[in-house]
């Protein structure tokens, strides 16, 4: 329904939870020109002239628009493939794709696709997590069931790692005598069909037509990425890796025009390995182009790799495995230049710490950029933030740094913290919202989506219960309660956007950004949080029903 | 197949070691290959302007043939454009980031069948790289880098390179130190096509390398191949060719340093071409190599 731009639109609804303590819950909410004009009763804006009432939401709750901090724009087009993962999972059309509890039902759903596809054209499958199988690993004796005359490949959830079928191998020439390292190989000396690492996938991936990098440059991309959104509740979103150039800021100029696109997109342009300056000045003449729905101008750097895959940098004692200590994308020395570079020029940073070592490296390098360039309110963003203690939060509340905590990997990868990366104590205090809110950070949580889900309600269930896949509270002192969680996908995303004097709250004169649930998060168990049925949202007073 | 396979070389080392100077020379020398530099940055590349033909943000066009360009944060998008660029590039050489693990990059040259192994050459510098080595922080990964060279090329020494500096290389790896400051040329240290093709004459090698062809009708199993070239002296750390097969109509090999890499082919006849540098190799032991 497309509304007057003058035309005051009251909005009631059976609880509304603003995020703004001067009115904590209210239950009507009036919108002009895409604004908040009053929150209060159904008179809230009588004064202002005369009002339509909207009650199709009367039975609903509504939030602010929830935000995700950490999440890539792949999120949507991945599902151009097919799912193949362990867990059950939403996509961009709001269909459910059963989750694979065992290899035998991999193959026995991907059998059923592959009957649909047109003849040669190849299988892709996504999001194998063998991590939660038990027995065999994925081989090519288990794809070739699939088919032996089309190529069959499934990419695993970190994408690190792909399965396929005999065809695949024979379409890429890799046999007995192909001698390379992520060419996995069996007892037999031929290769078992596992792939490690893109050198040994991307002959692959070029054959078979699995192209990241022209998959997000498409519209397409763009607006399965804001369904993905718009079906969890988010109505602003980072795309925390963008690989921006001119045209691809043109189309995302045009897309995040269109009346009907549902969210706010915060993309980061992607700067490691880049010269500095050259870069600070890109991401700052991009950051002219923003509109009131795309919002440019951040920049991504990296440092270490991941905890999961033993490459997150770690101070001591390390890895339990007795693994050697992570790898850095970016080196110290690097890190420090573009950390100074992005300081002088006055652009916000999203800087990748997955590891304490790493977080320990950036935050010196942030010191020091303030000591030579001082910016009290950059609002750098510390992201993932997974091995961080009080330590280090009192930094970053001294530096104004801000995190945002990967809290989802609680409870898909805590056990395996516990058991293999890290150990036990050191897991129980990991992804600590509670020690950051307690210093006084400004700080958010994330899902990384494609990498983990993206569903902001269930982020904050997982910082609120510390709840693992076995059933285990995973550092029960870190955990938070259900209000902060939700401050953390509202208001404190907004903070660390510098969006919060337009989103996070529902109070007046902000944008009419709501997400409408099903159900009162602050009134149902916090086990249940999660559960909450989310109907669509609400973005610059438009509506989007999912 | 139609098209040659197109050789990739992985230039390693840490910031600041030489790499962009090392690739300025290679890109300037009068090799006669169409070579395509893939670098992260190229503001850097430093090119006389008067042997550019053209230049966008992303890609240098080169009068003698070469480009370089800048790969973007997909190296192996990248390497896909390069494989399907018209006419194929001669030869692919990618600048690893200064953390960046080279074989994870050059292992492409493995599995790709539609490229060939040229070698992992990593640039140490010769003034900073033992206190870096030893940094707490970076230390294990440059050592890394140094474990997976085929080649070493050590720049901003005095002449020599210090014995504590080899000693501590040799620890870590068997592949051949070249003082990049006596190197009169660096195309024949990265490049597999080193020796003259018919229609480039000029592009024969320094004398400071040693060279060696081979045109025969042998043929030879993959595994008696591969045993052969295992067994080549340690200073011919490159060998390129097509030889006749037993089990198979024909194999394509490279070997650079230690690594040897064999594809099947189609070849009319055995023909090899090889390189090493004059000090400690002679024609005399290559032909008693082949010979045996």
């Amino acid at each position: 329904m497309r509304q007057n731009a003058d035309q005051i639109t009251v909005f009631k609804a059976r609880t509304i939870l603003t995020m703004d303590p001067n009115r904590p819950e209210a239950t009507h909410v009036a919108v002009k020109n895409g604004h908040i004009l009053a929150v209060g009763g159904a008179d809230c804006a009588d004064q202002w002239g005369t009002v339509t009432h909207d009650e199709r939401f009367a039975d609903q709750v509504l939030m602010p628009g929830l935000i995700e901090g950490h999440a890539h724009m792949m999120a949507g087009i991945i599902w151009n493939f097919f799912y193949a993962g362990f867990h059950d999972r939403m996509d961009p059309q709001g269909k459910w794709w059963k989750g694979k509890p065992d290899l035998a039902t991999v193959v026995a759903d991907l059998k059923d696709i592959e009957k649909t596809l047109p003849e040669g054209a190849p299988l892709v499958g996504w999001g194998l997590d063998p991590i939660f199988f038990t027995g065999e690993r994925l081989s090519k004796k288990h794809l070739d069931a699939i088919s032996t005359t089309r190529p069959v490949v499934i990419m695993y959830a970190n994408f690190h790692l792909m399965g396929v079928n005999s065809k695949a191998l024979e379409m890429v020439g890799y046999d007995r005598h192909t001698n390379a390292e992520g060419v996995v190989k069996g007892a037999d000396g031929t290769p078992t069909g596992e792939l490690q690492e893109m050198a040994a996938m991307f002959p692959l991936m070029r054959r078979c037509g699995i192209d990241f990098r022209q998959m997000t440059k498409t519209e397409d991309a763009i607006r399965t990425y804001a369904e993905v959104c718009r079906r969890t509740g988010v109505t602003t979103a980072t795309d925390l890796y963008a690989q921006l150039e001119d045209e691809d800021v043109a189309r995302l100029l045009k897309v995040t025009s269109e009346k009907s696109f549902p969210i706010r997109l915060v993309p980061a342009l992607g700067v490691a390995g880049t010269n500095p300056a050259e870069s600070a000045e890109l991401a700052l003449r991009y950051k002219a182009k923003s509109t009131e729905r795309l919002r440019l101008g951040s920049v991504k750097l990296m440092t270490d790799g991941s905890i999961q895959g033993w490459t997150a940098r770690v101070k001591w004692p390390g890895y339990v495995g007795g693994q050697p200590n992570g790898i850095w994308n970016m080196s110290p020395e690097e890190i420090h230049a573009m950390v100074d570079a992005m300081q002088a020029a006055g652009v916000q940073m999203n800087i990748h710490t997955n590891g304490d070592e790493a977080s320990a490296v950036t935050l010196e390098a942030i010191a020091r950029a303030a000591r030579r360039h001082p910016w009290r309110d950059a609002r750098h963003i510390l992201q993932h933030a997974q091995m961080m203690g009080v330590d280090q939060f009192e930094r970053c509340r001294d530096l104004g740094v801000c995190v945002n905590i990967f809290s989802n990997h609680i409870w898909y990868y805590g056990d395996q913290h516990a058991a293999l990366t890290i150990g036990d104590d050191r897991a129980q205090r990991m992804d600590a919202l509670r020690s950051a809110l307690d210093s006084g950070v400004h700080a958010t949580i994330h899902s990384d989506a494609p990498v983990t889900p993206l569903n902001p309600l269930f982020t904050a269930w997982c910082a609120v219960n510390r709840q693992t896949m076995s059933g285990r509270t995973l550092g029960d002192a870190q955990r938070v309660s259900v209000m902060e969680a939700l401050h953390a996908i509202t208001l404190g995303a907004a903070y660390t956007m510098h969006m919060d004097s337009e989103i996070g709250s529902i109070e007046t004169g902000k944008r009419a950004d709501f997400a409408v649930l099903g159900d009162n998060p602050l009134a149902v168990d916090p086990t249940a949080l999660k559960d909450i049925p989310v109907l669509g949202t609400i973005l610059g007073g438009e509506v989007h029903l999912a | 197949m139609s098209l040659p396979r197109l050789p990739l070389t992985v230039l390693g080392g840490y910031l600041g070691a030489g790499k962009t100077t090392l690739l300025n020379r290679l890109l300037s020398e009068d090799h006669g290959q169409r070579i395509m530099v893939m670098v992260n940055d190229f503001g850097a590349i430093n090119i006389d302007a008067s042997l550019i033909a053209a230049a966008s943000s992303d890609t240098l066009t080169l009068s003698n043939g070469c480009v370089c360009c800048t790969m973007g944060a997909d190296l192996f998008m990248a390497m896909g454009d390069a494989l399907d660029r018209r006419p194929r590039p001669d030869h692919l050489v990618i600048e690893a980031s200064g953390v960046a693990d080279p074989a994870k990059i050059a292992d492409a040259a493995r599995t790709e069948p539609e490229m060939s192994y040229g070698g992992i050459a990593v640039v140490v510098d010769a003034l900073n790289w033992p206190a870096l080595a030893d940094d707490p922080l970076i230390g294990a990964q440059l050592q890394d880098q140094v474990r997976v060279a085929d080649m070493l090329l050590v720049s901003k020494t005095d002449g020599t390179i210090a014995d504590g500096l080899a000693q501590r290389l040799t620890a870590l790896t068997p592949a051949p130190q070249i003082d990049l400051s006596m190197a009169p040329e660096v195309a024949p240290l990265l490049l597999s096509g080193i020796l003259p093709r018919p229609a480039s004459p000029k592009t024969a090698p320094h004398p400071a390398y040693v060279g060696w062809s081979h045109d025969s009708d042998q043929r030879f199993s993959r595994a008696s191949l591969f045993e052969k070239l295992t067994q080549a002296p340690a200073n011919l750390y490159r060998i390129k060719g097509r030889v006749l097969g037993l089990d198979a109509p024909g194999w394509e090999i490279h070997r650079v340093g230690t690594q040897v890499d064999i594809k099947r082919c189609e070849t009319p006849r055995t023909q090899l071409v090889a390189l090493g540098p004059a000090a400690g190799l002679t024609r005399q032991d290559i032909e008693n190599w082949w010979a045996a």
